[in-house]
This record gives C-alpha cells, sequence and structure tokens, in this order.
C-alpha cells in the first residue's frame, strides 16, 4: 500500500510541476521586461522574410552597444500567413514590442496599442507623405520600414538581344510590340516564355491589381481606405494587360508559384518578365552577382493614358510601437527605431546591407548600390508612382475574393465582366 | 471512498483537468462566439442565429463541404482497399523481406502533412513535368493547375500517407485469424479465394469499424496537406472545409462566423461518424 501512494504522488508531483513550469515560463515571455537585472527585453515581430538575416546583423550590432537591451526577433512570412500570426500574439497575450503594420486597416485593428510616434526622431525625417499610410486622424502610428516599388520587372538582356531597347517603350502599344517581338524570337532566346506571372500567389494579383485600381481611388491612401466599393474604372486596360500576359505567359499559369517564377524561371534567363518589386533583389543576388547590376530593369504600366507610365511604389509597411509595454520597453523601442533610421551606422546598414530604398531624409542617395531600387525611388520623387491601393483592400478581400475570382478568369472558367462584378461584390461586402 | 476509487479519480484528475481547459472549456466558448459576430478583437454584438442563417447561402462554403465529401468518399475506399492489399500482402510467407514492407508501406504516416504536401507539391510540378518533358505524354501536364488534378493530387497525398498506418490496423486482425479455421477450410477443399472471402473477411470485419472511423474523420478534417499541396487553388475549388473555416476566421477576420461553421461542421463529423460505426458494428461476426 505504501508503495503505491508513493508511485501516486510522485506521478501527481510530475505532472503538477510540468504544469507549473509551463505556466511560469510563459509568464516571464509574455510581460518581455526585466526579470534579470536591468536589462529590457524587446519583442520584434518582423514579417520581411528577406531581410531577416540583415534585421539580425543589425540587432546584433545595436545590441553590442546598447549592453542593457536584448532584442527578440520573431519573423513570420514568407509561405505563412503573417497577419494571423501577429493576431494570435496579440489575442493569446505575447504582445510584440515592435511589430509591422501593413496598412490602414492594421493601423485601425491595432490603434489601442499603438503609440503616437509624431515626436520621434525618424518620423520628423520620414520623407514628405511617406507617413500617410499610417496616419489616422491626424496622428501618425507608424514608422515606415522602407520604399518599395514593383511593376514589370525585366531581363533587360533578353530584351536587347531580341533588338528592343527597353527605354524606348513608353506607350502601351510599344510594349506590346517588345512582347510580341520576344516571343517571335523564343527559340533564339533560349527562353520558356516571354512572362512568368505566377497567378498562384495571392500577393502577386493583388499588387497587379492595385496597378489599376490605385487611379480610381485618386492615388491617395485614405480614399482608398473609406472606400466602400471597387468598380474597375481601368477594368478594361486591365483585362488587356492580363490577356496579354496570360497568352504569352509559362503555362500552366494558375499552379505558378513565386519561387518557380522568380528563383527558376526569371534569374535563369528563361522568362523575360515578371510581375515583382525591387524586393526580389537580395534574391537575385544571393543567385547570381551580377544579375542585378546588369540585367535588371523596370518598366511601367500605361493605366490612365497610353503613354503615362507609372509604376506602384510606397512604404508597404511601418514599424509600430506597443505603447502598452512597461515604460522602459516603450523607450527602449523608440531608441532602437531611431537609431536604425538616423544613426550612421544604422543609415550605413540600410543602404548598403539591407539593400532598402530608405524612406527617410538624410541618406546618401547614390549609395543605392543597385539600378533598380535606384529607379525605384527616381519614380517617387518624379511623382510618377501610385500607391499602395491594394494595402488598403478589405480584410482577406485578396486572399479570398480577388485570387479566385481572377484565377477563374485566366482559367476561362468566366468572362471578365463576371470577374469584375464578383470581385467588386465582394469588395463592397467585406469592407 | 474506499482507496481504489480515490486513486481512480487521482489518476484521471491531470488527464480531466487537461481536457477541461483546453477542450470543454474552449468548445462552450466557441457555441457562445458562434451567436456573436465577433471578430477576433472584441464580440461587437450578439446576433442570435444569423450566422447560421448566412451558412446556407455561403456558396464557397458549401462547395468546400461537397468537395469534402467526395474526397473524404474516395480516400477512404482507396485507403482501405490499398491497406487491406498491403495488409495481405505483408502477412504471406516471406520472411524478413515483409518487416521491410512493413516498414517501407508504414514509413509515409511518419512525416507531417505540411512537409508531405510540399513533397507531393514538388513531385505534382517537377517531377510530373519532368517525365511529360521526356516521354510527351500529356497526362503528366499541368498538375494541380485544374481542379481534376487537385483533387486527385489531394486523394494521391492522403491515400500515401494513410493506407500505412490502416495496413498496421489490418494486420493484427488478420495475425489472430485462428490457424485451425483457415486449416479447416483447406481440408474442405476451399482455394486461397474462398479462404480469404468467405473465413478471413468476416472476421476481420471489427478491423473496418476501426480503419473506416479513423480514415473517415480524419480524411474530413484534412487541413494541413490541403493547405501545403494546393493552398486551395485553382480559384479555390479545391478548398475544403476546414481551411474555408480557418480563412473565414483569420483571413477575412469573421471569427463569429467561422465558429458557426465549425460547429456545423462538428454536427456533421459527429453525424457521419455514429452512423458508420452503427452500420459496421452491426456486420461484426463473434466467433
Amino acid at each position: 500500500m505504501k508503495f503505491r501512494l508513493f508511485i501516486i504522488s510522485l506521478i501527481m508531483l510530475v505532472s503538477m510541476s510540468l504544469m507549473v513550469a509551463c505556466g511560469s515560463n510563459d509568464s516571464a515571455n509574455s510581460d518581455g521586461s526585466a526579470d534579470n537585472g536591468d536589462e529590457v527585453v524587446v519583442d520584434v515581430f518582423n514579417i520581411k522574410v528577406e531581410t531577416t538575416e540583415q534585421l539580425n546583423n543589425l540587432i546584433e550590432i545595436y545590441e553590442s552597444e546598447n549592453e542593457n537591451v536584448k532584442i527578440n526577433v520573431t519573423t513570420v512570412g514568407g509561405g505563412q500567413d503573417a497577419p494571423s500570426a501577429l493576431q494570435a500574439k496579440f489575442s493569446s497575450g505575447e504582445e510584440p514590442s515592435i511589430f509591422l503594420l501593413g496598412g490602414l486597416s492594421d493601423v485601425e485593428k491595432y490603434k489601442d496599442y499603438l503609440l503616437d510616434v509624431s515626436d520621434m526622431e525618424s518620423a520628423k525625417t520620414a520623407i514628405d507623405g511617406t507617413l500617410q499610410g499610417a496616419t489616422i486622424d491626424g496622428t501618425p502610428y507608424g514608422i515606415p520600414l522602407n520604399i518599395e516599388g514593383y511593376g514589370w520587372m525585366i531581363n533587360k538582356a533578353i530584351f536587347e538581344q531580341a533588338g528592343v531597347d527597353p527605354a524606348s517603350i513608353d506607350s502601351y502599344d510599344k510594349f506590346v510590340e517588345a512582347v510580341e517581338t520576344i516571343d517571335s524570337q523564343k527559340e533564339e532566346l533560349g527562353i520558356d516564355s516571354v512572362f512568368a506571372f505566377s497567378a498562384k500567389e495571392d500577393w502577386v494579383v493583388s499588387q497587379y491589381s492595385s496597378q489599376f485600381t490605385a487611379p480610381e481611388f485618386d492615388n491617395d491612401i485614405k480614399t482608398a481606405f473609406e472606400a466602400e466599393e471597387l468598380n474597375f474604372e481601368y477594368g478594361d486596360r486591365m483585362k488587356e494587360y492580363t490577356d496579354l500576359f496570360n497568352q504569352y505567359n509559362y503555362q500552366p499559369i494558375l499552379s505558378l508559384d513565386y519561387s518557380t517564377s522568380v528563383e527558376e524561371l526569371f534569374a535563369n534567363d528563361r522568362a523575360a518578365i515578371i510581375h515583382q518589386g525591387n524586393w526580389i533583389v537580395p534574391t537575385l543576388n544571393s543567385m547570381d552577382e551580377s544579375f542585378v547590376s546588369e540585367k535588371l530593369g523596370i518598366l511601367p504600366f500605361f493605366v490612365t493614358s497610353d503613354t503615362e507610365g507609372k509604376i506602384v511604389a510606397g512604404p508597404s509597411w511601418y514599424w509600430g510601437i506597443n505603447k502598452e509595454q512597461d515604460e522602459a520597453v516603450v523607450e527602449e523601442s523608440k531608441k532602437f527605431i531611431d537609431w536604425m533610421y538616423t544613426s550612421e551606422k544604422g543609415k550605413e546598414l540600410i543602404v548598403q546591407d539591407f539593400k532598402y530604398v530608405p524612406a527617410h531624409e538624410g541618406y546618401d542617395t547614390d549609395a543605392i548600390s543597385d539600378p533598380v531600387s535606384a529607379e525605384v525611388y527616381e519614380y517617387l520623387l518624379n511623382g510618377n508612382s501610385k500607391i499602395w491601393a491594394n494595402n488598403q483592400y478589405p480584410d482577406g478581400f485578396f486572399s479570398e475574393a480577388l485570387l479566385p475570382e481572377f484565377q477563374k478568369y485566366l482559367g476561362e472558367q468566366q468572362s471578365w465582366e463576371e470577374f469584375e462584378q464578383a470581385a467588386s461584390e465582394a469588395f463592397t461586402e467585406m469592407r | 471512498m474506499n482507496f481504489k476509487k480515490r486513486t481512480y479519480w487521482l489518476f484521471l484528475l491531470p488527464t480531466l483537468f487537461a481536457l477541461l481547459v483546453v477542450l470543454i472549456i474552449p468548445f462552450f466558448q466557441g457555441v457562445y462566439y458562434s451567436f456573436t459576430s465577433y471578430d477576433g478583437f472584441q464580440v461587437s454584438s450578439f446576433i442570435g442565429l444569423e450566422n447560421y442563417k448566412n451558412l446556407f447561402s455561403d456558396e464557397q462554403f458549401l462547395y468546400s463541404l461537397g468537395f469534402t465529401a467526395a474526397f473524404s468518399v474516395v480516400s477512404v475506399i482507396g485507403i482501405n482497399v490499398l491497406g487491406l492489399s498491403f495488409a495481405l500482402l505483408v502477412t504471406q510467407k516471406l520472411g524478413k523481406v515483409s518487416t521491410l514492407f512493413r516498414t517501407i508501406y508504414f514509413m509515409p504516416n511518419l512525416i507531417g502533412g505540411i512537409i508531405l504536401g510540399f513533397i507531393w507539391q514538388f513531385v505534382f510540378l517537377k517531377a510530373f513535368t519532368g517525365i511529360a518533358d521526356l516521354t510527351g505524354i500529356e497526362f503528366f501536364r499541368g498538375w494541380l493547375s485544374d481542379t481534376q488534378t487537385g483533387f486527385w493530387g489531394l486523394v494521391i497525398l492522403f491515400v500515401w500517407q494513410m493506407s500505412g498506418y490502416i495496413m498496421v490496423i489490418y494486420i493484427s486482425f488478420l495475425n489472430n485469424v485462428p490457424k485451425e479455421l483457415l486449416e479447416a477450410a483447406t481440408i474442405d477443399g476451399a482455394n486461397r479465394w474462398q479462404n480469404f472471402w468467405k473465413v478471413k473477411f468476416p472476421l476481420i470485419i471489427p478491423a473496418f469499424t476501426v480503419s473506416l472511423f479513423l480514415t473517415l474523420s480524419n480524411a474530413f478534417k484534412v487541413y494541413d496537406q490541403n493547405m501545403a499541396l494546393t493552398s486551395g487553388g485553382p480559384f479555390g475549388s479545391t478548398e475544403m472545409a476546414t481551411m474555408n473555416i480557418y480563412d473565414t476566421a483569420f483571413k477575412v477576420q469573421e471569427m463569429g462566423y467561422a465558429q458557426a461553421k465549425a460547429i456545423v461542421f462538428l454536427i456533421i463529423i459527429t453525424l457521419i461518424s455514429v452512423i458508420q460505426l452503427q452500420i459496421t458494428r452491426r456486420k461484426e461476426t463473434e466467433l
């Protein structure tokens, strides 16, 4: 009897201690602040998978300069569903101190947690207008991460081999002509297809749609955010572009994913045009150093008129700071973000290591190392850019409505009119 | 309370506690949320049966239920036929080889659903295209880019994953068929075919009860394989019910509505499982 009692109490003890262990571990993580000594722990929630390494490197340098700060990074993204993961963190009480915000809908959702950043150094030096995407009722809630632009990314070498000068493409007709010229020489150029548009990825389709919806929203983030309906004002041009790339695309287009499109076809000179942005630069660099500097170019979309070419460029992400954390953590979070964008070391890393197009003033623009990023920057400064309208779509619209409906059109399951109608209805319903 | 009773409850307590915290409480919370418009942050209003009413006009949800049902029927048949065949194969007297085959057949089951999804995505997209390029057979081209190949891709993946597991169940029942019955049948002049259908088969019916239950409920609940292989595409035509529920909750941010879907889904699975158990139980033979 005694022995059985002993065993039972042992089991109880073990299971209890397990529970306690798990519990105490969680609580130490979630309040995220100084438990051991004076160390302040800042939790960063990162969505930019492409520059995870660079971010870790930057943090290491920062930590070596500031001994009392410990910065933990959680990176979610790529194939995973980052916004859901962020929301899960918040609902479970493990709120990060610094996190990335996509559009105004994110800002509005997390508004109760977000710190007014207007007195921060990195907010003051932000390029005029870049704070707009995180501003509600005149209060900015986020620091722009960087400038990102997208359009048709092209392989200039293939264009030139086919006898097309990319710089001469200044109208829609010339773009079509160029595509047809390249297609006619597919064999000689050794390419599989002219386009490698990845219609499997919801975000690629969403960004593509933004080329046509941004002008409809007067190119204004607030208008886009408040829009109750999407009418496809430039739907005809969108159809023309869509038919064009679908005709000359790598097939089957519906199962073409990002990595096949970019890393396999485009990077290996097997496709001439993809719809992407300057964030593919680090990936391309890691595969072939010379590709970006020698071959990569960007072509605009001719939407509002046949001759006026524009790309989408602007801040796509904003750093939001959680004001509900301990005061010390909030202070250190602010200091960290300021350091990242306004200190000499930070600036250097942003441009040279991250290869970001900076969203802040006071940078040496000649230091932007790759020509495409420089081009994007130029489009922005010259006012030839459109807003990231897709970041202001209603929650879930792009993945649950736009993508399936667009794929149905590509797969000839429905007409363009049906696509427009279905997408418009979903837009209004989900808003 | 005597000692036996006390220890009984003592042993039960940790499990009961865990079940209460991770299953029972969240379940009732979920039922409550399904009557509200809850966006994951706050419950804005109590709307009664509104969510449930909307379900019946949600075409994509109804479609995904139908798709899941079709997937389940096909893969349950596939898994059990294949699992039983494997089991018969490895219970033949083949010596060491049969152990090797048992291991090989069971192995896919040790790989997680997400990884499996990506492995098969590679097979369907890259390997199949390679075969098509080499042989010129069009059958291998364009997998996962339309609804049919997406559907069969999922079925192949799931059958491949589960049949090894089901095989193990069949093996254990096949090994329990008394030798003397088989011997008697052989002496009476039964050939192998008759031996299987008239003697073994009726005796392993209980295995069907277990296997059908496991495969049916697992097939209905497939999520990770679906997510990794097709993620519902193209145009949401290979989206299963679980994925539809997840997307409603975390992408469209309609938690309350998603809860209502989940509860309807739960009721459906429970009903099907109970009916299936009733039917196969009745067919079981007592020795």
